[in-house]
This record gives C-alpha cells, structure tokens and sequence, in this order.
C-alpha cells in the first residue's frame, strides 16, 4: 500500500517535471555553431558526404574507440559472469538441445545469406548514406544467432573469433597511429587519399576505419550472443 | 511543433519505463522497463536536435553542398544516439546474464525471494 | 488518383497494426498472443510497403523486395518463439481443445 502510493507520487512528480520540459521546448531555427562548422568543414575536408560518420570516425574517433572498449568490457563481463554455469546438468528432455524444425532451417538457408550480404553493404555504406560500423556489426551478430538458432548443436568457434576481434582492434589503432605520423592527428583519416566526392573509394581512411570497426563489433556480439547458449 | 511532438513521446516512453521498472516484481519485466527507458531516451536526444524545415545530413541528390549549413538537422545528437543504442545492447546483456544467475540461485524469477540486500 | 490508392493502403496497414497491438493487449495465453502479433503487423508492414509504391513508383523494386524479406523473416521468428514457448511447457488457455503437436508426435497405435 505505502508502496504504491510512493511509486504512484513519484511518477507524477516525474511527469510534472517532463511536461514542464516539453511545453517549454522551442525547437532551432538554424543550425547552431558547432554544427554548422561540422557541417560545412566534413565533404570540404574530409571528403563525406556523410556527415554523421565523418564525425564519428574523424572529429570524434576517440570516443568511438572508448565505445569499443565498452564493448570489449561487456563481453568479458558478460563470460565471467555465465562461465561458471554448470553445462547442462540435467539429462531432461528440456534441457538437451534436440534439431530444430524444418521451418526454421530451410528459412535460415535462404536469410544468412541474405542477411550477411546487407550487412557488408551497411558497412561499405558508411561514407555514402546512412550506415556504418556499429549498424552493420549488429546485422552481422543477428545472422550469427540465427546460425546458432538453426542448428544447436552448432559450435562457434570462439578462438577465431576472439583473435580478429582483437587483430581488428590493434589495426584500428595503428591506423590511428599512422595518421599521427601520416598526417595532421590520431585517427585523421587523410592517411589515404581523399579521392572524388561521392565515388565508393573516397573519403581518406574513413571505409577502411568502417570494415574493422564493423569486423570487430559483429565478433564481440556474436561472443556475447554465444555465451547465452545453455 | 514537430518537435515538440516527438519530445513528448520520448519523455512519455520515458514516464512509463520508469513506473514499469517500479512496479513489477518479474526480474525480465524490469529488463524491458530499463531498455524502455534508454529508448525514450535515444528520441528525446534526437529530437533536441531538430531544426525547423531541416532534413538529414547527408550529402547526396536532395541536399547539395551549399545548401548544408542552413537545411541539415543537427547532426551531433544523432551521432551521440549511434553509439548509446550499442551500448544500451550490450547492458541489456549483462542485465540478462545476472537474470540467468539469478534464477539459477532461486530458481524463481521474482525478485521478491532475493531479500540479502534489505535491512 | 494513385495518391488516394497509396493512401487507403497505408490506412488499411495502420489499422491492422493497431489490431495486432489490440489483440495482445486482450489474447488469453501466450500462444494467441503471439499469432495475433505476428500476422496482423506482418500484413500491416506488407499494406503500408505496398501503399508507399503508389506514392514512389521509382522504389516499387526495392519495396518488393523488403516485402519479401518481411514476409519471410517474421512467420519464422514467431515460429521459433512458439516452438520454445511450447517446449518449455508454457500452458494452454481453458479453451482450447486440439493440441495437433502433441497428436503429430505420439507414435501411432491404431490399426491399419
């Protein structure tokens, strides 16, 4: 009873504050500086037509290697804390993986496929429209589960995995490292050269940043992902 | 008032995540309140972002380079967005993963049964 | 005129999205939950695709294509909740009489 009545005033209050937020929302007229600066400075110096990607492998590259080693973190975390399960104690029915349906592997035939091409379109993409790294590393880990629900007796083989993870990681750096001494700062993506605006090779060292932060993103996932697995 | 729309249902997503995350007693309910609340969130940083008659700042046949500056939404809460969806993932999983191990030491999903933390 | 006829489809899509979150709010156990939401908001994504090629006729290719890539995905992902739900022996509601599962995998014992 007291419990409710707290909850219940405490979620009002929240709503007071949250419809005195929104009715005092006036939304921008024009750009503000710092992104009318980002906006104009990204297809004149880096060569992008996208912008949100120019910012986040160029102007703002540190932060996303911060993310990364987020994600680096939460896999890890993620192993020690499910490591120490006992695998499959009970000999049960419902414990022992059986075949899955028919429905499901001949769909999982035609959609991996499918599903892993438009995953290595979004990465290619990054540059050009809307997609990039993180985008296409998570389509990627979403045809690794279907794998893994088509068929359970499936074994990932996590050493692979785990070892181009950590070799997309090194060479993401280095190719931030090669644009200190290259070019003007760490992850400057002029180390390549810009090429013509819009063509799918333009844009400096901005695709190749996309394929190894995709590469990595989509292993951590489906090592996170396999990890669920009784 | 577009924006001011889509603010609003960032901040009511948010409203009810919260009271979902307060009430139910399911650990797997409270998981969903909290992705409910990192996703009202994503809206709400987003629609900050928007400015009057704008479209997406992308560079191809419907925005030419000239026209950037004064027709492009602001693209630095979009990029912010980009990276907290991922990682909202990855806390979801470890949020699952303590579920699991919680149920295996109770073999409930209520969390009623885990009282160690109270006085 | 072709903007009226995108226009009616794209309704008939909303409407049947909002059927599908109707029929989860009010289905009585997870089995006809999970049908209700699977198959209205599957037509409902297929009418409102459909309804938008009447408004671009230059993507009708690429929105065929994603109503294929629709209408394979979903069934086979409820398909694979329903099977988990009833392997984990989730139960049925009062109402339902035929368990055709359960009939398909007993061994046969008639005669002939």
């Amino acid at each position: 009873m007291i419990r409710r009545a707290s909850i219940t005033v405490a979620v009002i209050l929240f709503g007071l504050v949250f419809a005195s937020l929104a009715a005092n929302h006036v939304g921008h007229q024009s750009l503000p500086p710092l992104a009318k600066r980002y906006v104009e400075l990204v297809p004149q110096d880096l060569g992008a037509p996208n912008v949100i990607t120019g910012i986040l492998l160029t102007y703002r590259a540190f932060d996303t290697l911060g993310e990364v080693a987020v994600l680096f973190m939460v896999a890890a975390g993620v192993g020690l804390v499910l490591k120490t399960r006992k695998r499959r104690s009970k000999k049960s029915p419902e414990t022992q993986p059986r075949q899955a349906s028919e429905i499901v592997q001949t769909g999982a035939q035609i959609l991996v496929p499918l599903i892993a091409i438009f995953a290595a379109y979004i990465i290619m993409n990054g540059h050009l429209s809307a997609g990039g790294g993180f985008q296409g590393g998570a389509v990627i880990a979403s045809s690794v589960l279907l794998l893994l629900l088509a068929d359970p007796q499936q074994r990932l083989d996590l050493d692979f995995l785990s070892s181009t993870e950590s070799i997309a990681g090194v060479l993401f750096v280095l190719v931030g490292v090669a644009g200190l001494i290259l070019a003007d700062g760490f992850l400057d993506n002029r180390v390549l050269p810009l090429g013509e605006f819009g063509a799918f090779f333009s844009a400096g060292a901005i695709p190749l940043l996309s394929v190894l932060l995709g590469v990595k993103v989509g292993c951590e996932l489906s090592v996170i992902i396999d990890r669920f697995r009784a | 008032m577009i924006s001011t729309v889509v603010l609003a249902t960032g901040l009511a997503l948010i409203l009810i995540g919260l009271w979902g995350m307060l009430t139910h007693r399911n650990i797997l309910r409270i998981i969903i309140s909290f992705s409910l609340i990192g996703t009202g969130t994503h809206i709400v940083i987003v629609a900050i972002g928007y400015v009057a008659n704008g479209t997406a700042p992308i560079i191809d046949r419907a925005l030419s380079v000239a026209d950037a500056p004064s027709r492009a939404v602001d693209p630095i809460p979009s990029a912010l967005v980009v990276t907290a969806i991922v990682i909202g993932l990855a806390v979801t999983a470890v949020m699952l993963a303590y579920a699991i191990r919680l149920y295996d030491s109770k073999k409930t999903l209520s969390i009623d049964a885990f009282t160690e933390s109270k006085w | 005129m072709a903007e009226v006829i995108g226009s009616i489809l794209i309704l008939l899509g909303a409407l049947f999205h909002f059927s599908a979150g109707l029929g989860m709010l009010r289905m009585p156990d997870a089995y006809t939950r999970m049908q209700a939401g699977t198959k209205a908001s599957t037509l409902g994504n297929t009418l409102i695709l459909a309804g938008l090629a009447f408004y671009h006729p230059g993507w009708t290719l690429k929105l065929i294509i994603l109503i294929y890539f629709v209408l394979m995905t979903n069934p086979v992902s409820s398909h694979v909740l329903a099977r988990a739900a009833y392997r984990i022996r989730i139960p049925m509601a009062r109402e339902t009489t035929v368990d055709a599962l359960r009939d398909a995998r007993k061994p046969w014992r008639g005669s002939a």
